[in-house]
């Protein structure tokens, strides 16, 4: 290993935020969302930009379930000496290559995964606002059974029209 | 930066090679067999095993089985979604980060760290190119396949890798 | 020497205890300054505004509620319907009680009825005005008023097996009630008509009965 120098860290540069900037951070890619349940059954799924595979119904219900096993393993896999009071985490984030994959697990088990461009800015707010429209328009609707797949109108359409139009 | 673990599987599956740099905490039994399981820093290994209250009762192998099959499993799952030319580079937890990186003959180096830690990919090739390639493909003497695990033993690519995170971290 | 006073003395503080104790078996809450929505003035109205998605839990329930044992969407929307009649009955004497002493009258014809519906009820439930008032082209008896977006359907999908479904059903009830109330015998319906702009939009049909309709021509010639 004689004599090679480790681009660890690109050299730190004075950034400037410009107008530039500001435009950027407000394209949103979002490729797709899933939801999963408690029991780890994918409820939704939905495309939203082109930039990954198309995958059938089955895969993505596979998918699903792989993650959720994989989301649990990766709690028994923490290195670290437990804190009492401070469960371990299972994978909040995964980097590709191509995209990143964030997910967000609320209190009651149910898991959001979002998949979006790699240097994606924001996406803890995207994530919450999923989440907001999930509570709004899944949990108040009479229609909804719970753990059962989302088909709601109404999220569909105001999933759409925060996603969408911030191209 | 924190570096709390680093591992290397074979295209086999088997774990060929790991160092903890932390006293492994989901334990109950240290490893039987052979593999070179560096205890330079592991003084008090066994003694925090004993008292440790975990319930799990994961060997060192049980680790290193779970971590193969998380990122074998996200592996195909980014191969599935990204197409066959994307590669799964990191996951990272509330607690810990995991770094992967895969060479094109499917040795896999895996390495743990703390969140902040930046990515690790150029780390893992430079393990790889300057170390593994270097102290193992070249060493006469070092098996080239590991069945039954018997894994790198090797004295250069040990201290290798222990200068070379001490140095980048 | 105790004993005795000691089984006399009960008897009062036990009388004493009873409204204390009613507040904590009863349904209804006690604040802490003892006042109840019974002891506020009826014309605050102010102050009184509810909390959305409270409101929204709370539909839900009655709508899964109304969706036991029922044999149709029909059967549905009448039992939401039949929800909010006594509703409307009530608001009917709250809002009349409510407006300035001098010019509060009951609505004897149809176009002040839908007049006070579309404003006032629709202010006091939702704060703001119903979107449309029309007179059907083809029926004299039915009028339309129509609502691009109803509270009560806002976080509400209905599945696609039962499209014919409207939850505002429990809206018309609450129209009916008042039309009941005022002594205009009507029967009013929710239909859903989806736009591009409004796809939760509500229409309410309301058609009066047609002793309702002989009145109104009456009382038209003797203008």
């Amino acid at each position: 290993m004689a004599g090679r120098n480790l681009p660890l860290e690109a050299p730190l540069r004075p950034r400037y935020v410009g107008a530039a900037d500001v435009a950027e951070w407000k394209v949103m890619v979002v490729f797709a969302l899933i939801v999963i349940n408690k029991a780890g059954g994918l409820i939704y799924h939905r495309e939203f930009h082109e930039g990954l595979n198309k995958l059938s119904v089955n895969d993505y219900l596979v998918l699903a379930g792989t993650f959720h096993g994989v989301h649990a393993i990766t709690k028994n896999l923490c290195p670290l000496p437990r804190t009492p009071g401070q469960p371990p985490t299972g994978i909040e984030v995964l980097e590709s290559e191509s995209f990143r994959l964030q997910c967000f697990q609320t209190l009651t088990g149910t898991k959001f995964l979002l998949f979006t461009e790699p240097h994606q800015p924001n996406i803890d707010g995207i994530i919450r606002k999923v989440y907001e429209l999930y509570s709004d328009y899944v949990m108040k609707n009479p229609f909804y059974q719970i753990e059962m797949p989302i088909r709601c109108d109404a999220f569909d359409r105001h999933l759409a029209s925060y996603i969408k139009p911030r191209q | 930066m924190v570096v709390y673990s680093f591992h290397i599987f074979d295209r086999h599956t088997e774990c060929i090679y790991s160092k903890h740099w932390l006293p492994r905490p989901v334990s109950s039994a240290p490893s039987k067999q052979g593999r070179p399981q560096s205890n330079s820093t592991l003084g008090t290994y066994d003694g925090e095993d004993a008292i440790s209250t975990q319930p799990s009762g994961l060997t060192a192998q049980d680790d290193a089985k779970l971590l193969f099959g998380t990122v074998f499993s996200l592996r195909n799952m980014v191969r599935k979604l990204g197409g066959m030319d994307d590669n799964f580079v990191s996951y990272s937890t509330g607690q810990y980060k995991l770094h992967y990186y895969e060479t094109p003959t499917n040795l896999k180096f895996v390495m743990l760290t703390d969140t902040k830690t930046n990515n690790l990919r150029m780390v893992l090739h430079q393990i790889y190119v300057n170390l593994y390639v270097e102290f193992v493909v070249k060493n006469p003497l070092s098996p080239v396949e590991h069945p039954k695990g018997e894994g790198v033993a090797n004295e250069l690519f040990e201290m290798g890798v222990e200068s070379f995170i001490s140095a980048a971290f | 020497m105790n004993a005795p006073q000691a089984s006399a003395v009960p008897a009062a503080p036990a009388a004493l205890q009873q409204p204390a104790q009613r507040a904590s078996v009863g349904g209804l809450r006690y604040p802490t300054n003892r006042k109840t929505i019974y002891d506020r003035n009826l014309n605050r109205s102010r102050t009184s505004e509810l909390s959305k998605a409270s409101f929204a839990y709370l539909f839900g329930e009655m709508v899964s509620y109304a969706q036991r044992r029922v044999t149709g969407i029909q059967d549905l929307e009448r039992r939401l319907n039949v929800q909010g009649h006594p509703l409307g009955l009530r608001l009917l004497d709250l809002l009349l009680y409510r407006e300035p002493t001098r010019s509060v009258q009951r609505p004897t014809r149809i176009l002040p009825l839908l007049q006070f519906i579309t404003t006032t009820l629709w202010k006091h439930l939702f704060s703001r005005s119903a979107d449309a008032l029309e007179r059907s082209k083809d029926n004299e008896d039915e009028y339309m008023i129509s609502d691009n977006d109803p509270l009560v359907n806002q976080y509400i999908s209905v599945p696609k097996e039962m499209n014919q479904l409207n939850c505002a059903a429990y809206v018309a009830g609450i129209i009916e009630g008042i039309c009941d109330g005022t002594g205009f015998a009507a029967r009013v319906t929710a239909h859903s008509v989806p736009t591009e702009l409004w796809p939760a939009k509500t229409v309410f049909l309301i058609k009066f009965e047609p002793e309702v309709m002989e009145r109104e021509a009456f009382l038209e010639k003797a203008r």
